[in-house]
Protein backbone atom coordinates (compact mmCIF):
# COMPACT_ATOMS: atom_id res chain seq x y z
CA UNK A 1 0.00 0.00 0.00
CA UNK A 2 2.83 2.49 1.24
CA UNK A 3 4.89 1.69 -2.01
CA UNK A 4 2.08 2.56 -4.26
CA UNK A 5 1.28 6.00 -2.91
CA UNK A 6 5.03 6.42 -3.27
CA UNK A 7 4.94 5.67 -6.72
CA UNK A 8 2.66 7.82 -8.15
CA UNK A 9 4.56 11.04 -8.12
CA UNK A 10 7.61 9.34 -8.86
CA UNK A 11 5.27 8.17 -11.99
CA UNK A 12 3.74 12.21 -12.39
CA UNK A 13 7.66 13.15 -12.09
CA UNK A 14 8.56 11.28 -15.46
CA UNK A 15 5.43 12.04 -17.27
CA UNK A 16 6.05 15.55 -16.69
CA UNK A 17 10.04 15.37 -17.68
CA UNK A 18 9.01 13.19 -20.81
CA UNK A 19 6.46 15.80 -22.04
CA UNK A 20 9.01 18.84 -21.41
CA UNK A 21 11.78 16.62 -22.94
CA UNK A 22 9.22 15.74 -26.15
CA UNK A 23 8.54 19.12 -26.30
CA UNK A 24 12.08 20.61 -26.49
CA UNK A 25 13.24 18.02 -28.82
CA UNK A 26 10.49 19.06 -31.37
CA UNK A 27 10.79 23.12 -30.75
CA UNK A 28 14.23 22.53 -31.34
CA UNK A 29 14.24 22.90 -35.42
CA UNK A 30 12.32 26.10 -35.30
CA UNK A 31 14.06 28.01 -32.62
CA UNK A 32 17.65 27.37 -34.28
CA UNK A 33 16.53 27.67 -37.65
CA UNK A 34 18.12 31.15 -37.60
CA UNK A 35 22.02 29.90 -38.11
CA UNK A 36 20.54 26.97 -40.48
CA UNK A 37 21.25 27.14 -44.35
CA UNK A 38 18.35 27.31 -46.88
CA UNK A 39 17.91 23.60 -47.24
CA UNK A 40 17.97 22.44 -43.82
CA UNK A 41 14.93 24.42 -42.48
CA UNK A 42 12.51 22.30 -44.13
CA UNK A 43 10.89 20.93 -41.03
CA UNK A 44 9.45 24.16 -39.84
CA UNK A 45 6.06 25.56 -41.38
CA UNK A 46 5.18 29.27 -41.51
CA UNK A 47 1.79 29.84 -40.31
CA UNK A 48 -0.52 31.38 -42.94
CA UNK A 49 -2.43 33.72 -40.24
CA UNK A 50 1.08 35.27 -39.60
CA UNK A 51 1.96 35.60 -43.64
CA UNK A 52 -1.38 37.56 -43.63
CA UNK A 53 -0.91 39.84 -41.01
CA UNK A 54 2.44 41.20 -41.95
CA UNK A 55 1.24 41.31 -45.81
CA UNK A 56 -1.44 43.73 -44.19
CA UNK A 57 0.83 45.77 -42.41
CA UNK A 58 3.32 45.81 -45.47
CA UNK A 59 1.09 45.66 -48.73
CA UNK A 60 4.76 46.63 -50.40
CA UNK A 61 6.28 43.33 -49.11
CA UNK A 62 6.22 40.02 -51.55
CA UNK A 63 4.83 37.37 -49.67
CA UNK A 64 7.35 35.20 -50.58
CA UNK A 65 9.88 37.63 -48.84
CA UNK A 66 7.88 37.60 -45.70
CA UNK A 67 7.53 33.96 -45.40
CA UNK A 68 11.41 33.48 -45.99
CA UNK A 69 12.06 36.04 -43.16
CA UNK A 70 9.36 34.26 -40.90
CA UNK A 71 11.11 31.11 -42.14
CA UNK A 72 14.65 31.97 -40.72
CA UNK A 73 13.35 33.68 -37.66
CA UNK A 74 11.32 30.85 -36.08
CA UNK A 75 7.50 32.36 -37.01
CA UNK A 76 8.55 35.61 -34.75
CA UNK A 77 6.23 38.22 -36.29
CA UNK A 78 7.33 40.70 -33.82
CA UNK A 79 10.86 40.05 -35.41
CA UNK A 80 10.08 40.64 -38.71
CA UNK A 81 7.79 43.66 -38.38
CA UNK A 82 10.72 45.19 -36.40
CA UNK A 83 13.23 44.45 -38.71
CA UNK A 84 10.70 46.24 -41.48
CA UNK A 85 10.26 49.69 -39.35
CA UNK A 86 13.98 49.96 -39.03
CA UNK A 87 14.17 50.38 -42.24
CA UNK A 88 16.44 47.18 -43.23
CA UNK A 89 15.03 45.25 -46.33
CA UNK A 90 14.07 42.16 -45.84
CA UNK A 91 16.30 39.09 -47.41
CA UNK A 92 15.43 38.21 -51.42
CA UNK A 93 14.89 34.12 -50.37
CA UNK A 94 17.01 32.02 -52.72
CA UNK A 95 15.34 30.18 -55.28
CA UNK A 96 15.28 27.24 -54.19
CA UNK A 97 12.73 28.49 -51.40
CA UNK A 98 9.39 27.22 -52.58
CA UNK A 99 7.16 27.31 -49.73
CA UNK A 100 3.60 25.40 -50.13
CA UNK A 101 1.63 27.53 -48.99
CA UNK A 102 2.54 30.45 -50.89
CA UNK A 103 -0.89 32.19 -52.02
CA UNK A 104 -0.89 35.44 -53.92
CA UNK A 105 -1.42 38.11 -52.14
CA UNK A 106 -4.94 39.68 -52.39
CA UNK A 107 -5.73 42.34 -50.70
CA UNK A 108 -9.61 41.83 -51.02
CA UNK A 109 -9.46 38.36 -49.63
CA UNK A 110 -10.47 39.08 -46.60
CA UNK A 111 -14.23 40.16 -47.29
CA UNK A 112 -14.55 36.37 -49.15
CA UNK A 113 -15.57 34.03 -46.81
CA UNK A 114 -12.65 30.99 -47.72
CA UNK A 115 -9.82 33.27 -48.90
CA UNK A 116 -7.88 30.07 -49.48
CA UNK A 117 -8.24 29.70 -53.43
CA UNK A 118 -7.88 32.48 -56.24
CA UNK A 119 -10.90 32.49 -58.25
CA UNK A 120 -9.88 31.32 -61.67
CA UNK A 121 -11.95 32.22 -65.02
CA UNK A 122 -12.83 29.31 -67.18
CA UNK A 123 -11.02 29.12 -70.43
CA UNK A 124 -13.41 30.33 -72.20
CA UNK A 125 -13.38 33.27 -70.85
CA UNK A 126 -9.59 32.99 -70.82
CA UNK A 127 -8.67 32.45 -74.62
CA UNK A 128 -11.87 34.62 -75.75
CA UNK A 129 -13.98 31.58 -77.44
CA UNK A 130 -17.11 32.91 -76.63
CA UNK A 131 -17.32 34.34 -80.51
CA UNK A 132 -16.03 30.62 -81.67
CA UNK A 133 -18.48 28.67 -79.63
CA UNK A 134 -21.32 28.62 -81.30
CA UNK A 135 -20.00 28.00 -84.98
CA UNK A 136 -20.81 24.70 -85.71
CA UNK A 137 -18.20 21.95 -86.14
CA UNK A 138 -18.47 21.12 -89.96
CA UNK A 139 -17.82 25.02 -90.36
CA UNK A 140 -14.23 24.79 -88.42
CA UNK A 141 -12.80 22.08 -89.85
CA UNK A 142 -13.52 23.04 -93.58
CA UNK A 143 -11.29 26.15 -92.95
CA UNK A 144 -7.70 25.13 -93.64
CA UNK A 145 -7.27 22.45 -90.72
CA UNK A 146 -4.51 22.70 -87.92
CA UNK A 147 -2.95 19.79 -88.63
CA UNK A 148 -2.12 17.88 -85.23
CA UNK A 149 1.52 17.98 -85.89
CA UNK A 150 2.66 21.65 -86.10
CA UNK A 151 6.21 23.46 -86.07
CA UNK A 152 7.26 25.99 -88.30
CA UNK A 153 10.69 27.84 -88.70
CA UNK A 154 8.85 31.16 -88.28
CA UNK A 155 8.81 32.16 -85.00
CA UNK A 156 5.19 34.49 -84.87
CA UNK A 157 4.00 31.45 -86.70
CA UNK A 158 4.90 28.83 -84.63
CA UNK A 159 3.24 31.21 -81.57
CA UNK A 160 0.51 31.08 -83.56
CA UNK A 161 -0.09 27.37 -84.17
CA UNK A 162 0.56 27.00 -80.65
CA UNK A 163 -2.37 29.36 -80.08
CA UNK A 164 -4.69 27.16 -83.04
CA UNK A 165 -3.65 24.04 -81.15
CA UNK A 166 -5.22 25.07 -77.74
CA UNK A 167 -8.15 27.07 -79.22
CA UNK A 168 -9.31 23.74 -80.83
CA UNK A 169 -8.62 21.23 -77.79
CA UNK A 170 -10.41 24.08 -75.41
CA UNK A 171 -13.64 24.06 -78.23
CA UNK A 172 -13.54 20.15 -78.94
CA UNK A 173 -13.96 19.08 -75.28
CA UNK A 174 -16.71 22.09 -75.03
CA UNK A 175 -18.22 20.67 -77.99
CA UNK A 176 -18.17 16.78 -76.79
CA UNK A 177 -19.32 18.17 -73.57
CA UNK A 178 -21.90 19.80 -75.11
CA UNK A 179 -23.33 17.14 -77.49
CA UNK A 180 -22.79 14.58 -74.20
CA UNK A 181 -25.21 16.96 -72.30
CA UNK A 182 -27.71 16.78 -75.73
CA UNK A 183 -27.82 12.91 -75.43
CA UNK A 184 -28.74 12.85 -71.86
CA UNK A 185 -31.79 16.02 -72.28
CA UNK A 186 -33.28 13.68 -75.03
CA UNK A 187 -33.16 10.82 -73.00
CA UNK A 188 -34.96 12.15 -70.09
CA UNK A 189 -36.90 13.90 -72.35
CA UNK B 1 25.86 30.06 -69.87
CA UNK B 2 23.72 27.69 -67.85
CA UNK B 3 19.88 29.86 -68.66
CA UNK B 4 21.24 29.72 -72.38
CA UNK B 5 22.09 26.17 -72.48
CA UNK B 6 18.54 25.74 -70.76
CA UNK B 7 16.36 27.42 -73.19
CA UNK B 8 18.15 25.89 -76.05
CA UNK B 9 17.05 22.69 -74.17
CA UNK B 10 14.03 24.01 -73.58
CA UNK B 11 13.79 25.23 -77.11
CA UNK B 12 14.42 21.22 -78.60
CA UNK B 13 11.60 20.36 -75.86
CA UNK B 14 9.15 22.44 -77.22
CA UNK B 15 10.07 21.63 -81.28
CA UNK B 16 9.26 17.82 -80.06
CA UNK B 17 6.53 18.13 -78.31
CA UNK B 18 4.67 20.37 -80.88
CA UNK B 19 5.60 18.25 -83.82
CA UNK B 20 4.74 14.99 -82.05
CA UNK B 21 2.40 16.17 -79.63
CA UNK B 22 1.39 13.41 -76.99
CA UNK B 23 -2.59 12.30 -76.72
CA UNK B 24 -4.39 15.34 -74.73
CA UNK B 25 -1.05 17.22 -74.57
CA UNK B 26 -0.76 20.54 -75.95
CA UNK B 27 2.44 22.59 -74.32
CA UNK B 28 4.17 25.06 -75.13
CA UNK B 29 6.41 28.84 -74.15
CA UNK B 30 3.83 31.68 -72.64
CA UNK B 31 5.94 33.53 -75.33
CA UNK B 32 9.07 32.38 -77.07
CA UNK B 33 10.80 35.61 -76.00
CA UNK B 34 11.25 33.78 -72.01
CA UNK B 35 11.41 30.15 -72.36
CA UNK B 36 11.09 29.74 -69.01
CA UNK B 37 7.65 29.57 -68.57
CA UNK B 38 5.08 27.67 -70.39
CA UNK B 39 1.46 26.75 -70.40
CA UNK B 40 0.38 23.48 -70.76
CA UNK B 41 -2.86 21.81 -71.55
CA UNK B 42 -3.83 18.67 -69.94
CA UNK B 43 -6.97 16.57 -71.10
CA UNK B 44 -8.78 14.43 -68.17
CA UNK B 45 -8.24 11.15 -68.87
CA UNK B 46 -10.77 8.66 -70.07
CA UNK B 47 -12.91 6.80 -67.82
CA UNK B 48 -12.05 8.88 -64.93
CA UNK B 49 -14.33 11.60 -62.93
CA UNK B 50 -11.84 14.22 -65.02
CA UNK B 51 -12.83 12.91 -68.62
CA UNK B 52 -13.46 15.57 -71.42
CA UNK B 53 -11.86 18.22 -68.72
CA UNK B 54 -9.27 20.38 -70.32
CA UNK B 55 -6.90 21.64 -67.70
CA UNK B 56 -4.65 24.51 -67.87
CA UNK B 57 -1.19 24.94 -66.15
CA UNK B 58 1.76 26.91 -65.36
CA UNK B 59 5.78 25.51 -65.53
CA UNK B 60 7.96 27.72 -64.59
CA UNK B 61 11.69 26.22 -65.28
CA UNK B 62 14.89 26.97 -63.09
CA UNK B 63 17.48 28.65 -65.13
CA UNK B 64 19.46 25.54 -64.29
CA UNK B 65 17.36 23.37 -65.98
CA UNK B 66 17.28 20.54 -66.72
CA UNK B 67 19.47 19.77 -63.74
CA UNK B 68 16.86 21.12 -61.53
CA UNK B 69 12.96 19.89 -62.39
CA UNK B 70 10.43 22.99 -62.89
CA UNK B 71 7.56 23.82 -60.69
CA UNK B 72 4.19 22.87 -61.97
CA UNK B 73 1.09 24.73 -60.70
CA UNK B 74 -2.37 24.32 -61.96
CA UNK B 75 -4.42 27.52 -63.05
CA UNK B 76 -7.61 26.26 -62.71
CA UNK B 77 -9.94 25.16 -59.66
CA UNK B 78 -8.92 21.50 -59.57
CA UNK B 79 -9.61 18.74 -56.58
CA UNK B 80 -7.02 16.01 -56.31
CA UNK B 81 -5.24 14.57 -53.39
CA UNK B 82 -1.72 15.50 -54.80
CA UNK B 83 -2.12 18.71 -56.02
CA UNK B 84 -1.86 21.92 -53.08
CA UNK B 85 -5.43 24.07 -52.58
CA UNK B 86 -3.10 26.77 -54.64
CA UNK B 87 -2.83 24.29 -57.80
CA UNK B 88 0.75 23.46 -57.12
CA UNK B 89 1.21 19.93 -58.05
CA UNK B 90 2.98 17.32 -55.60
CA UNK B 91 4.67 14.60 -57.46
CA UNK B 92 7.93 12.29 -57.33
CA UNK B 93 9.04 13.14 -60.80
CA UNK B 94 8.75 16.97 -59.87
CA UNK B 95 11.53 16.88 -56.78
CA UNK B 96 14.67 16.43 -57.25
CA UNK B 97 16.64 13.20 -56.38
CA UNK B 98 18.94 15.01 -53.14
CA UNK B 99 15.66 16.26 -52.17
CA UNK B 100 12.95 14.15 -50.42
CA UNK B 101 11.07 15.25 -48.01
CA UNK B 102 9.23 12.10 -47.14
CA UNK B 103 11.79 9.75 -47.76
CA UNK B 104 9.28 7.46 -49.89
CA UNK B 105 9.93 7.74 -53.03
CA UNK B 106 12.49 5.81 -55.17
CA UNK B 107 15.33 7.78 -56.73
CA UNK B 108 14.19 6.47 -60.14
CA UNK B 109 10.87 8.27 -59.90
CA UNK B 110 12.70 11.45 -59.03
CA UNK B 111 13.79 14.01 -61.36
CA UNK B 112 16.99 13.95 -63.30
CA UNK B 113 18.52 15.66 -66.57
CA UNK B 114 17.20 12.95 -68.70
CA UNK B 115 12.90 13.36 -67.53
CA UNK B 116 11.24 15.73 -70.10
CA UNK B 117 8.50 17.83 -70.23
CA UNK B 118 6.87 15.40 -72.20
CA UNK B 119 7.57 12.84 -69.04
CA UNK B 120 6.11 15.50 -66.43
CA UNK B 121 2.81 15.89 -67.89
CA UNK B 122 2.48 12.17 -68.95
CA UNK B 123 3.08 11.89 -65.67
CA UNK B 124 0.72 14.09 -64.09
CA UNK B 125 -2.10 13.26 -66.41
CA UNK B 126 -2.07 9.54 -64.73
CA UNK B 127 -1.59 11.12 -61.05
CA UNK B 128 -4.66 12.33 -62.50
CA UNK B 129 -6.17 8.91 -63.15
CA UNK B 130 -4.47 7.36 -60.23
CA UNK B 131 -3.67 9.84 -57.15
CA UNK B 132 -0.97 9.00 -54.60
CA UNK B 133 -2.38 8.31 -51.11
CA UNK B 134 0.75 8.07 -49.68
CA UNK B 135 1.85 12.02 -49.28
CA UNK B 136 -1.67 13.66 -49.79
CA UNK B 137 -0.62 17.54 -50.66
CA UNK B 138 -4.79 18.53 -50.21
CA UNK B 139 -5.59 16.35 -47.43
CA UNK B 140 -9.62 17.70 -47.37
CA UNK B 141 -9.27 16.11 -51.04
CA UNK B 142 -7.58 12.89 -50.09
CA UNK B 143 -9.87 12.42 -46.91
CA UNK B 144 -13.02 12.70 -49.22
CA UNK B 145 -11.07 10.15 -52.30
CA UNK B 146 -10.77 7.63 -49.64
CA UNK B 147 -13.79 7.81 -47.50
CA UNK B 148 -16.87 9.53 -49.75
CA UNK B 149 -15.63 8.56 -53.50
CA UNK B 150 -19.17 9.69 -54.82
CA UNK B 151 -18.72 13.20 -53.40
CA UNK B 152 -15.30 13.74 -54.61
CA UNK B 153 -15.94 12.74 -57.74
CA UNK B 154 -19.03 14.89 -58.25
CA UNK B 155 -16.72 17.59 -56.82
CA UNK B 156 -14.26 16.92 -59.72
CA UNK B 157 -17.41 16.50 -62.76
CA UNK B 158 -18.01 20.29 -61.62
CA UNK B 159 -15.17 21.54 -61.98
CA UNK B 160 -14.68 20.28 -65.16
CA UNK B 161 -17.85 22.05 -66.63
CA UNK B 162 -17.01 25.02 -64.80
CA UNK B 163 -13.36 24.91 -66.62
CA UNK B 164 -15.51 24.67 -70.07
CA UNK B 165 -17.36 27.57 -69.25
CA UNK B 166 -20.70 25.41 -68.86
Amino acid sequence: MSEQTLNIPQILVFLVITFLLIRWLFSKPSGSSTRLPAGQSRGFRVNPAHVDQLSQMFPQLSRRDIMWDLQRNGGNVATTTERVLSGRALEVPPPSFQPPNLRPSNPTSRTATPPLRPAHTDLITRYNLASKINTPFEASSSEPNVPKKAWSQDKDERQKLLQRRREEMILAARRKLEEKDRVKSTETS
Amino acid sequence: MAASSASKRLFKEYRGLSSDPPEGITAGPVTEDDMFVWEALIQGPEGTPFEGGIFPAELKFPKDYPLAPPTMRFTCEIWHPNVYPNGVVCISILHPPGDDPHHYEQASERWSPIQSVEKILISVMSMLAEPNDESPANVDAARMWRERRKDYERIVRDNVRKGLGL
